[in-house]
């Protein structure tokens, strides 16, 4: 029962043309950055590396799929919860705004079923746009530039790992951005069973997470405190993978506090669903 | 920077006419530099391995290939940093230019007695203006040497040598000390922007002590390593 649930919700997320905006953005803006990568990159390795290279003569290709990839997932695991919450913000909403929430109650299934199926529905779709843009960035990134050593820098620190120590990080990475982007899903799943429009969910959870980020990166003193408590703030820890030694506890820990939110949105979602009175 | 290397020879003049010199300084090098010009070009494996606190670089195994009197070639399957200056040190590399050399002192090194030359380039336009040499005389061989750069500051390097397995004067082991500027590394495209972990620097030092090993194994000896190889290399 359930299986043909998802399947139904699947079929009602892939024939919406918004759903493929999250896929057309990556498949434009991937490449593009690559493009821009291949002309300018070796500029901008000379410039990070200006102080290093004052002392050091570097000998090898730091300018590889590794490196591009890297920037690549920095740069758009900000930007990817908006083309999340395209698809998630409609995924209750869109029924009332179809006018078929009545219609949708009325079948012999649980209300927690129809969550359910519809939550799964959406993960799905997480799991394939973050696949997508591993296979884009990593796959075509390697293709392009090759493997290499990826440097990596934090703060004052360089750190530079072996190519052979560095693929199975962006797996665990794109699992871990994952997470991250369910989160966002669980959220604007949270605020679509709230209200009739797909636009509200989408326009709020993209600004909660936008303050959110914004405190989390301004490095002020009053804002330390509230940082642990912003689930934005443990989104990022992906980039712990790229440590040396990696601080296991740290990711145990984020990935704890990110697995916690998506169960409180979705059972708050499960909640307000079950509670809700339909009246379209 | 003419001026800073006459106050210097003028410096050392006076301190060698204060306290004679007993050794005479052009004639150390010579035999160090006849020692080594017993080897016409040689293949090494290196190991290469970085010690600089803010900077975690994984060891490289790579293959440096030398032929008489400079030419150089470092080749390496996977990325490598090499200090800039002194990664391709010789004698002959650093003894082939116009200088002025000192003898200082003796010294002891690791039990062995040394004889310490300071060697100043003439030219104006070398990067290095002055080099410090501790000369093993009973090996005819350079066991350290600190140089004074005009844009780098200062850099050492310790050569050991396993001269029982090997009858050329060629190091087994190189260590390269420096200072580096850790100011100013920016933010790149692959740097970490956000500042959740609240960690701050460590210190405020503009610049850090750093050491590079270099562990040579396999030396091939006067193979005859054709010009051609380093110039094709070269393109």
């Amino acid at each position: 029962m359930i299986f043909s649930l998802i399947s139904i919700e699947l079929s009602k997320i892939f024939r919406k043309w918004r759903t493929y905006i999250g896929f057309l953005a990556i498949a434009i803006l991937v490449p593009i950055i690559q493009i821009a990568m291949l002309v300018e990159g070796e500029k901008s390795i000379n410039f990070m590396t200006r102080n290093l290279q004052q002392s050091f003569i570097f000998v090898g290709n730091l300018l590889n799929g590794y490196l591009i990839s890297y920037a690549i997932l920095n740069a758009l695991v900000v930007h990817i919860p908006f083309l999340i919450t395209l698809v998630a913000g409609d995924l209750l909403a869109g029924e009332a705004t179809a006018g078929t929430y009545r219609i949708l109650v009325t079948r012999p299934v649980s209300r927690f079923k129809i969550v359910f199926s519809k939550f799964l529905g959406g993960f799905i779709y997480t799991n394939l746009l973050v696949l997508f843009l591993a296979v884009m960035s990593l796959g075509i990134g390697l293709l392009v530039f090759g493997v290499g050593e990826l440097i990596v820098i934090k703060n004052v620190n360089i750190l530079i790992l072996s190519r052979t120590d560095v693929f199975w990080r962006f797996i665990l990475a794109y699992g871990f951005a994952t997470l991250s982007m369910t989160v966002v899903l669980a959220l604007a799943f949270l605020f679509s069973s709230l209200v009739e429009n797909a636009i509200g969910p989408i326009v709020s959870t993209m600004a909660i997470i936008i303050v959110f980020v914004i405190i989390s990166a301004l490095d002020i003193e009053f804002f330390q405190s509230i940082r642990p408590y912003l689930f934005t703030n443990y989104m990022q820890s992906w980039r712990s993978l790229f440590d040396d030694p990696i601080d296991i506890q740290d990711i145990i820990k984020s990935a704890l506090v990110l697995i916690s939110h998506v169960i409180f949105f979705f059972g708050a979602t499960v909640f307000i669903f079950n509670k809700k009175d339909i009246l379209s | 920077m003419k001026n800073l290397n006459e106050i210097i020879i003028l410096v050392i003049t006076l301190t060698t006419i204060t306290f004679p010199q007993t050794n005479d300084p052009d004639a150390i090098l010579k035999k160090v530099l006849d020692s080594f010009n017993k080897v016409q070009d040689y293949e090494v494996n290196v190991n290469i391995k970085v010690d600089v606190d803010f900077l975690k670089v994984p060891d490289t195994e790579a293959k440096i290939y030398f032929k008489q009197p400079d030419k150089v070639h470092f080749e390496s399957e996977t990325f490598a940093l090499l200090p800039r200056e002194g990664f391709d040190f010789s004698p002959s590399a650093l003894l082939k230019k116009k200088y002025t050399a000192f003898y200082v002192r003796q010294d002891t090194l690791d039990n062995i007695i040394t004889s310490v030359v300071k060697v100043i380039p003439l030219g104006e336009t070398d990067e290095v203006i002055l080099s410090t040499l501790w000369i093993d005389k009973s090996q005819n061989v350079i066991r350290k040497m600190e140089s004074t750069t005009k844009t780098n500051g200062t850099f050492a390097i310790e050569l050991k040598y396993d001269l029982t397995n090997l009858n050329y004067p060629l190091p087994s082991m190189m260590i390269f000390s420096f200072n580096i500027d850790k100011t100013n590394i920016p933010m790149g495209f692959s740097g970490d922007l956000s500042t959740r972990s609240g960690k701050k620097k460590k210190d405020n030092k503009p610049t850090t002590a750093g050491k590079v090993y270099v562990s040579y194994s396999n030396y091939k000896v006067n193979i005859g390593i054709p010009d051609i190889f380093f110039e094709s290399k070269k393109k």
